[in-house]
């Protein structure tokens, strides 16, 4: 493997702007075949457009893609796939209703354009790839019910069907276990030989620098490092991806010790979910819960919160046991929820964030007549409009013109309206740049300073580091650890939750 | 420090509130400038086709008379299409109410005299729109608790309701109002017809019920996005339930102005109603997605489908020609709205207003 070879993949000053906003200010990026690229950088960064710009999904505003000796000007999606670029998405984008074999071949099939397409092409197509990896898998499974690193299997299965030359995976270990990234690591190193140039794109620094030959890091839509990875390590790349040094922003307010107990939860299970899970909160705390995608962090949340209610066990609120059976349940009983996916469930994006913001709290503007209280109703939005520090033209404009982190400030602009006494958030800073993190987690930490008890869900260390009184780590369905004070550390974490 | 963030929060609040209203002003008028302006088009068009019939005095007044209940079964199925349902069991619903009324009153009239009959009237008219209430909350169980998709719900129900309808008439027409009835349907207040101020308070209480109350707030909230608002805490079983029994009780509204107009009740009554308070609603405004909805829009359609419908009869054209005309104009401002949508979604697509990082397909971190 000689990484002298013309690159496969060239890309040169992309630049990239979403109104007025530079996504992408000048980048540059090339790959060799059969090597693997680390792209790092926080949310916001730019990676995400720059592997749309890539696959032909965005179109660049200037610069220029090369692959393999082509050069494109304005890359459509169906050149990209046929010039070999595969992008695997978090999400695999797979069919769950079909079985392995025809998620691996169908798509190669179709555009085959033949008029009958036939099972048994597909199956032998499917076959070959999985032979030719070495892999074993059940071909005739349905897709929804393999695990998640079968799933990824699949998609790469997909991808090398259609004669993928370079394939981008987007954030490939966040949902595996330290096994299964492992079993993915050994796949890897066999594309490698075969001359795949792959693309990792993710965050977990430990895992990637170990299989990375090469390695750039993204900030604020520039390159701010590029080269060999055996010449990083992992503090060095957070502090390229952060600009500054992470592990010192721990910052947590002291709880006054007859602070009241808010929330009790006792021997919590759901089948399938989670297992005797048993934590308090109490006023003023911020606690985290933490494990790795799949784990039952989430289930958990969404089991206080009525989504999918717990099985058995029992949730005190302030003290008094609380039935909680549905969303409303919860509402009722005085928790509020920060949903991961905060555009289908948290937002009301074709409506203004006025509106969007008394969604949870209308009741409490009810006058003597029964009317909205309307006065009363455009103070409250003024009022969280400033504390939010949220910027848009005006609180009519809708929702789904605001970026990440303001539509995730109108998410909490609802729930402290609501006022609480418990708030639970999921992924609270997924999709949200870098400054609006820092914010979102001010804020949280008003909140708590002002008696609110606040539950992070999230798998974005540092951040927890930086917030949380105390850690739940979560692992297969149980509480496997809790650090408090001082026993917070960053790599503790990480290494208790892969365990 | 703070009485001067006070004073600039106060100033932004009321910069603010402008700007709102302003906004709210535009965005009334794309619904209800469109209607206005195909209103005065379709008017002014078969004025100056046939200005001896159309302009005749006895045209106007049946336009005035005829449009209010059809109006008032466009406010019943736009309350359901908010929600991002639809109703289209409202005319059966409104038949049973006229066929309730009618019977008992009937029934009064021959066991004790007519003047009995005529004290119990406000009874009666009670017993017509609690009929329309209990048939929108078999709709609203079906719906909310049971779970079953509004369309094939409310097409069930319109079907046995009127089914049930047929088999208490026999399927003949019963006639016989209370007096009062009769005599509002034809009774003018400084020209307006009584019909069409009861469809204005309708409208009017609508307007407020579904944007100055809790519950219509919400009921908007669950069309525009129903699990966003499940996950806001509100009660979809209670919005969905509030939302057909009041969409019921229109539906009896309209049954007694059926019979205002005329004495008698069928259940076949109004039977091409249905696709034509369809029309209406859309073209009123109304997403047929949920979660917008102008009622002032909604009222300029109701009239001026029925000025099209007049215009039609003023021309000699029948009824099937206006049924053409019917599914012409509604497809037509559809096609409108889509490439008014696309040239929109087009510029915001170059200017780019959009989010540099998707949250929910990819999320990087």
């Amino acid at each position: 493997m000689t990484v002298t070879a013309t690159p496969v993949l060239e890309v040169r000053d992309i630049v990239k702007t979403y109104g007025g906003v530079h996504a992408l200010d000048g980048v540059s990026l090339s790959l060799a075949p059969g090597e693997v690229h680390c792209l790092a950088g926080e949310n916001g960064s730019g990676k995400s457009t720059l592997i749309k710009i890539i696959s032909g999904v965005e179109r660049a505003d200037s610069g220029a893609i090369t692959i393999d000796g082509t050069t494109h000007g304005h890359l459509t999606p169906n050149e990209a796939i046929r010039s070999g670029v595969q992008v695997i998405y978090q999400d695999f984008s797979l069919f769950p209703n079909l079985s392995a074999a025809e998620n691996i071949a169908m798509l190669s099939e179709l555009a085959e354009r033949r008029v009958l397409s036939s099972r048994s092409r597909i199956r032998a197509a499917a076959q070959r790839v999985v032979d030719d990896l070495g892999l074993s898998l059940d071909l005739d499974a349905e897709v929804e019910r393999l695990s998640v690193a079968d799933r990824q299997l699949i998609a790469i299965c997909r991808a090398l069907v259609n004669d993928a030359k370079v394939l981008i995976m987007d954030e490939p270990t966040t949902a595996l276990t330290y096994s299964e990234v492992q079993r993915l690591f050994v796949i890897v190193r066999r594309l490698q030989q075969r001359g795949v140039a792959i693309v990792f794109v993710s965050h977990k620094l430990d895992e990637v620098l170990a299989i990375s030959q090469r390695l750039t890091v993204l900030r604020n839509g520039r390159v701010v490092e590029s080269g060999d990875a055996s010449g990083y390590t992992r503090r060095a790349v957070s502090k390229a991806m952060t600009g500054r040094d992470v592990s010192e922003t721990r910052l947590v307010n002291d709880v006054a010790p007859d602070a009241p107990q808010l929330l009790e939860v006792e021997h919590l299970s759901r089948a399938g979910g989670f297992d005797d899970v048993s934590f308090a909160l109490r006023a003023g705390e911020i606690l985290g819960i933490t494990g790795l995608l799949g784990s039952g962090r989430s289930e958990i949340a969404e089991a206080v919160f009525g989504i999918n209610p717990a099985d058995s066990g029992r949730i005190l609120v302030q003290g008094k046991p609380r039935r909680i059976a549905s969303i409303h349940d919860a509402v009722d009983a005085g928790i509020g929820y920060v949903p991961e996916d905060r555009l289908t469930q948290g937002l009301f994006l074709d409506i203004p964030i006025a509106e969007n913001m008394v969604a949870a709290s209308l009741d409490a503007y009810r006058t003597r007549f029964g009317l909205l209280d309307r006065r009363r109703i455009r103070r409250s939005i003024a009022d969280l409009f400033g504390r939010l520090r949220i910027q848009a033209p005006n609180s009519s404009a809708v929702v789904r013109s605001l970026s990440g982190g303001n539509a995730q400030r109108v998410v909490l602009a609802k729930w402290l309206d609501r006022k609480p006494a418990i708030l639970l958030l999921n992924g609270p800073t997924v999709g949200v740049d870098v400054g609006s993190k820092e914010e979102i987690v001010t804020i949280l930490r008003e909140q708590a300073a002002a008696g609110m008890g606040i539950v992070v869900i999230s798998d974005d260390i540092p951040e927890l580091v930086s917030c949380c009184h105390r850690i739940l780590i979560i692992h297969d369905g149980h509480v496997v650890a809790e650090l408090a004070g001082d026993d917070i550390d960053a790599d503790e974490i990480q290494r208790r939750m892969a365990a | 420090m703070n009485g001067t963030r006070g004073a600039l929060s106060e100033m932004n609040g009321r910069v603010d509130n402008a700007f709102s209203a302003a906004i709210d002003r535009i965005h009334v008028a794309h619904g209800v400038g469109r209607m206005a302006l195909l209103l005065v088009v379709t008017f002014g068009f078969f004025a100056v086709l046939r200005p001896e019939i159309f302009l005749n005095s006895v045209n106007l007044q049946n336009i005035g008379i005829a449009a209010p209940e059809i109006g008032v079964l466009a406010l019943a199925l736009m309350l359901a299409m908010l929600t991002g349902g639809i109703d289209l069991s409202v005319v059966s619903i409104a038949n049973g109410a006229a066929i309730t009324v009618s019977s008992i009153y009937t029934h009064f009239a021959t066991t004790q005299g007519a003047d009995a009959a005529a004290s119990m009237t406000p009874l009666v008219l009670l017993a017509g729109l609690a009929v329309g209430a209990l048939l929108g909350a078999v709709n609203g169980v079906l719906i909310s608790m049971v779970g079953i998709t509004p369309i094939l719900a409310t097409l069930g129900t319109m079907q046995v309701f009127n089914g049930l309808a047929l088999v208490w008439t026999g399927g003949v027409t019963i006639s016989g109002a209370p007096a009062a009835l009769r005599s509002l349907g034809s009774t003018a207040v400084a020209g307006v017809p009584v019909l069409a101020l009861v469809l204005l308070v309708a409208a009017a209480l609508v307007a407020v019920l579904v944007n100055r109350t809790p519950i219509g707030r919400k009921v908007q909230l669950q069309g525009a996005n129903p699990v966003a608002s499940t996950y806001s805490g509100i009660s979809k079983r209670a919005t969905l339930m509030t939302t057909y029994v009041t969409s019921g009780l229109l539906a009896g509204v309209a049954g007694l102005m059926f019979l205002a107009r005329n004495p008698s009740a069928s259940a076949d009554y109004g039977s091409s109603y249905v696709l034509l308070v369809i029309v209406i609603v859309v073209l009123g405004g109304t997403n047929p997605n949920g979660g917008s909805a102008t009622v002032l829009g909604v009222l300029l359609a109701a009239v001026t489908l029925q000025v099209v419908s007049s215009g039609f009869t003023a021309l000699r054209l029948s009824a099937y020609e206006y049924a053409i005309a019917q599914g012409v104009i509604l497809v037509g401002v559809m096609v409108l709205d889509q490439v008014k949508f696309r040239r929109r979604r087009g510029r915001r697509a170059m200017s780019g207003t959009a989010a540099p990082e998707p949250a929910t397909s990819a999320p990087t971190h």
